[in-house]
This record gives structure tokens, sequence and C-alpha cells, in this order.
């Protein structure tokens, strides 16, 4: 027992939680992608260079970045992953197979998803672009800075919204029956049920959704890297500034950058997905106990 | 907290049963009040089926027909498109690299899952208990990648198979909760009558807990599978070396080099998303039980 135990143990911490903690570490080193360079402490370093003047520009535009992708892709995800439930949820001939077609994308992967959707927005004769001829307009989709960062939270939903709806599924399943039937009798309307009976009695999903749906898309930036490539300033997300500021965004230059800095912007992220995992949990438990 | 999330573990079931066997029992047509509804699914098939249909369509054209009619129904399917971008792209050995990555991590995590999740269940060590939680936090961990990086560096395992092995094996999420959850299901006594029997742990871990547990094994599998199969970014930093590159990073570069050929490009994205739609046939129950049993606990 114990040798299978800690072998387990061993493969899970050598490669899953010392990385993990050691970005703490490596935070305050000047670390650099090449070994055999000496590495030193270099204390708040990373963390003050993060907040200067030279990076703050580029920083506050991921922060941003990442704060408006990931509310808007939740907001969306969690509103027509309500919808879409609720209607499945109803007596519908083929039904199981809708619910599996709207599952699907999370089989697909970003690759995948990021080139049909790249094929649909192929700014010369897409479908999109067809569309947008009919009435004389024309875009250049995920090139146009204004634009591409909507695109990719449309992706995001697309592909996740499949999670959200499985889970509301399950949510409305367990409200027992007998509770629509009660308030039918006493003259509820469908709105009213909803709003006293199916809203209420969903409030565990939705903090499940709500929060596996916020600390997912605080994390994720896979669709914006494939969509956009890593140094598109209108899809820069923190996590792709990880990933820019360690590797340099192309594969093979990975060479001199410091990553000391990138772990601290990694610290600041998982700051941040704390803080906002943490206040949404405390605010959605209030609420479960409250409805 | 745990009386909510036991509502949504039973009726976890009855979600994959509907989701797998058709339930439709009504014999006359959709009554008025239902033809919204109806309405409104159309809508949704037609956004997640339309795009995939628009893929199909582009596969088959030529370069000559996309320039003229790039939206329209393709006129002269182009077959050879197929088999021209599997050549092109060297697909056959990214997907060997793929096969290899996700059996051999998915397996491996399967195995963490395992041998953590059963005795941390049972409290068979001492102070196992106590791991629980690290279940639990293995799910909110930091952004890694430059450690990650560093680490496989430092051990000479950069670039190499078995780093990147190690790597998504131990990307197990929700693997070892799940697991620690379904073990708790299994009866105590099968575990006493065992070592009354004089069984030992490796022998009754494999040949009883394996075979009972295999639903909730293949759910773990499945879920750490799709993951790793779809992985980009960790193959990106941690294998420059192209052939041994994941289909993922094969695709990507593909992209890359040929991405005015839409044709030969939506073909090698067919080529790609085939497997996947066809293994979803089969994995999609394993997944639903594996994505409602991780937000309940999660």
């Amino acid at each position: 027992m114990r040798a299978s135990f800690g072998l387990g143990l061993a493969i899970l911490t050598v490669f899953g939680l010392v990385p993990a903690i050691g970005v703490a570490v490596v935070s305050f080193t000047d670390i650099r992608g090449l070994p055999g360079i000496p590495v030193s402490w270099v204390g708040l370093e990373n963390f003050e260079a993060f907040f200067s003047r030279a990076h703050l520009g580029d920083n506050l535009n991921a922060l941003r970045n990442t704060l408006v992708f990931a509310i808007f892709s939740t907001v969306f995800q969690i509103g027509l992953g309500l919808l879409i439930a609720i209607v499945l949820n109803k007596q519908l001939k083929g039904r199981n197979f809708y619910r599996s077609v709207v599952f699907m994308p999370t089989v697909l992967g970003v690759t995948v998803t990021g080139l049909i959707w790249t094929l649909f927005f192929n700014p010369s004769g897409g479908p999109a672009a067809s569309i947008l001829s009919v009435f004389g307009a024309r875009s250049a989709f995920f090139g146009d800075p204004a634009l591409a960062l909507k695109l990719v939270i449309f992706v995001q939903v697309w592909a996740t919204l499949g999670i959200s709806v499985i889970i509301f599924l399950a949510g409305l399943q367990s409200i027992p029956a007998e509770l629509y039937e009660v308030s039918a009798i006493d003259g509820a309307s469908p709105r009213q049920q909803f709003r006293h009976v199916t809203f209420p009695l969903l409030a565990p999903s939705m903090t499940a959704n709500v929060l596996l749906g916020i600390v997912n898309a605080l994390q994720s930036y896979q669709l914006a890297y494939v969509l956009t490539g890593p140094i598109n300033k209108s899809t820069q997300l923190l996590s792709l500034l990880i990933y820019t500021q360690g590797f340099g965004g192309v594969p093979g230059t990975s060479i001199s950058q410091t990553q000391g800095y990138a772990a601290a912007i990694s610290m600041v992220q998982f700051f941040l997905v704390g803080v906002i995992a943490l206040g949404t949990l405390a605010y959605l438990r209030k609420r479960e106990a409250r409805l | 907290m745990t009386g909510q999330s036991t509502v949504v573990v039973r009726t976890q079931a009855s979600v994959v049963e509907t989701a797998t066997t058709s339930r439709a029992r009504r014999p006359s047509g959709p009554r008025p009040r239902q033809i919204g509804s109806y309405v409104f699914v159309a809508i949704v098939m037609l956004a997640f089926l339309f795009p995939l249909a628009f893929l199909m369509n582009t596969a088959l054209k030529s370069n000559a027909e996309f320039a003229g009619n790039p939206v329209g129904l393709v006129h002269h399917p182009q077959w050879g498109n197929f088999a021209e971008a599997w050549q092109k792209g060297n697909f056959g050995s990214y997907i060997l690299n793929s096969i290899l990555y996700t059996v051999a991590g998915a397996g491996i995590g399967t195995f963490i899952a395992l041998v953590l999740g059963f005795p941390v269940a049972r409290g068979y060590l001492r102070g196992s208990r106590w791991l629980m939680p690290l279940f639990v936090v293995v799910l909110f961990l930091p952004n890694a990648l430059i450690t990650q990086f560093q680490l496989l560096l430092r051990l000479g395992l950069y670039d190499t198979r078995l780093g990147y092995v190690c790597m998504v094996a131990a990307g197990v999420g929700v693997g070892p909760l799940l697991f620690h959850g379904f073990a708790k299901s299994i009866p105590r006594e099968l575990d006493e009558a065992a070592a009354m029997d004089g069984i030992g742990y490796w022998r009754y871990l494999f040949t009883f807990i394996v075979p009972l547990s295999k639903p909730a094994l293949t759910t773990v599998f499945m879920l750490q599978a799709v993951w790793i199969w779809n992985e980009i970014i960790l193959a990106t930093v941690l294998l420059p070396d192209q052939s041994k590159a994941p289909l993922t990073l094969g695709l990507f570069n593909f992209q890359g080099t040929y991405s005015n050929q839409w044709g030969l490009l939506a073909a090698a994205t067919v080529i790609v998303a085939a497997p996947l739609v066809i293994a979803y046939v089969f994995m999609q129950r394993y997944l639903v039980a594996g994505i409602l049993g991780g937000a309940v606990k999660g």
C-alpha cells in the first residue's frame, strides 16, 4: 500500500506540486530560460517591474482584457446555458441528441475549435463576411482590434456552453415535479413558477456554474492563442503575457527571456483568481442561504 | 453544502441515463406551445452544427473553387484533399505521438487517482485523511508554465517524450477527487473479507477494486485523456522538436504553413476532428458523469 501510494504521490508532487509552488519561489529570482546561467535572488524586483511605468501600460491592458474576457464569457455562458438547459429539459422529441450536440465542443479542443471559427470568420469569403456583405458591410474580424476580443469571447462561450448546460440540467432534474404541480394548482403562471420554484432551487447549480466558469475563464487563454496569436495587443490576456514573457511568443526563442518576471505575472494572476474566486464563492453561498 | 451536493449527486445518474437512452414516449405531434421550444432548439442546433458542416464543405473544395465560391455548397468534391493534407501535414507521426502521450499520460494519471484515492477514502494510511484537501488544491494551482519548463530543463527531460508525459500525467485535475468519492461507495466489508482470506493489498486493489470501479476509472481516464489530446501550450513549450509534436501542434503549424489554402486546411482540421467526434459518441456519458462529479465536489 505504502509503495503504490508513495509512487502516486511522488509523481504528483514532483511534476504537479513542485512547479506550482516553485512559481512563487522563482518569482523572486532572475532565472532565465537557459541552464547554466547563475540564478540570483532579486527580491521584489519582478513585482516592482510589473507595476513599473515601462510595463504598466501593457499589464493594465492585459488585466483589463482578462477581466472583460472572464466576466462576459461567464455571464453569457450562464445566461445562455440556463436558457438552453430549461428548453432541453422539456419533453421534446430527440432532446438527447440536442443535448449531445451542445456538449460536443467539449471534446473538440482549442485547436480544432479555433480553426473552425477562423474559417468561419475568414474576412475574405467566410460565412460571416458573406452575411455582412449582404448589408454592404465588411470586417477584418480577428484582425480588427475593436472586435477581436469580443469574437474570442464568443468562441469561448460556444466551446464551454455545454458544460454549463449539463450542470444546469442536473440541477433541473433534481427539482421535484410535485412542486410544479402544487404551484400550478395554486394558479402560478410559468413565469411565476420559474421565479419562485426553478430559480431558487437551482442555486447550488448556479454556484457551481458561476465558480467553475469564472475560475476557468480567468485562466484560459488557449483560444486567444490559437485564434489571434500570442502577441496581439487587443486579445492579450494575463496568462498569454506569462507565455510571451517567458518564452518569447515564438517557439524556439526561449533563450534569453527573464522567466522570473513571467513567474511574477503568474503570481499576480493567481492572487487575482484567488480573490475573485473566494469573493464569488462567499457571495454565492450567502445567496444560496437567502433563497 | 453537503446537503445540496447530495441532491445533485443523486440526479447525476439520471442525467447520464437520459443522455444515452431515449425517453420520448409521446406519440402525437408537438403541442402548439412547444413550437417555440422547437424553433429555439433549431437555432441552437444551427449554431453548433453549421460551423462543422461548413468545415466539411470547405474541406472538399479545391483552391480554385474556394476562391470563386467560398461559402456555397461544393460542386466538385475533392476527396483528394484529405490524402494531400495527411501527407503534407505529416499527420501520421503526429497521431502516433498524440496516442502515446494520451494513453501514457492519462494511464499514469488514472493510476495516481486510484492509488491515492482509495487509501485516502478509507483512511488506511496514518495521516492520509489530511491528504483529502490536496485533491481539491490540485484544481486551483497557479499557472506554472515557467517552472514546468525549468524543472524539465534541470532534470534533463526537456524536449523528451518522457518529460512531456510526466507533466501531462501530473495534470490529474478532478481525477483523485472523483475516485475518492467513488471509493467510499465500495463496501468496507469487501476489504475485510479479502484481508481475512489473506489477499494482499496490491492484488486486492487490482483484482477487486479496479473491476468494481470500471465506470469511475473510465470517467477519470476519459476526462484526462480529452485534456491531454487537446493540450497545445505545454507541448509548444516543452517539445520544440517537430518530430515529437502532438497532433494539436501539428495542426497549428499546418495552419501557419498553408494558411491561404483553405480547402487543404479544412481537410486537415477534419482529419483531426473526425476521430474526436466519433469517440465522443462513446465517451459522452463518462464525460457527463465526470463533469458533474467534478462540479459538485470541486
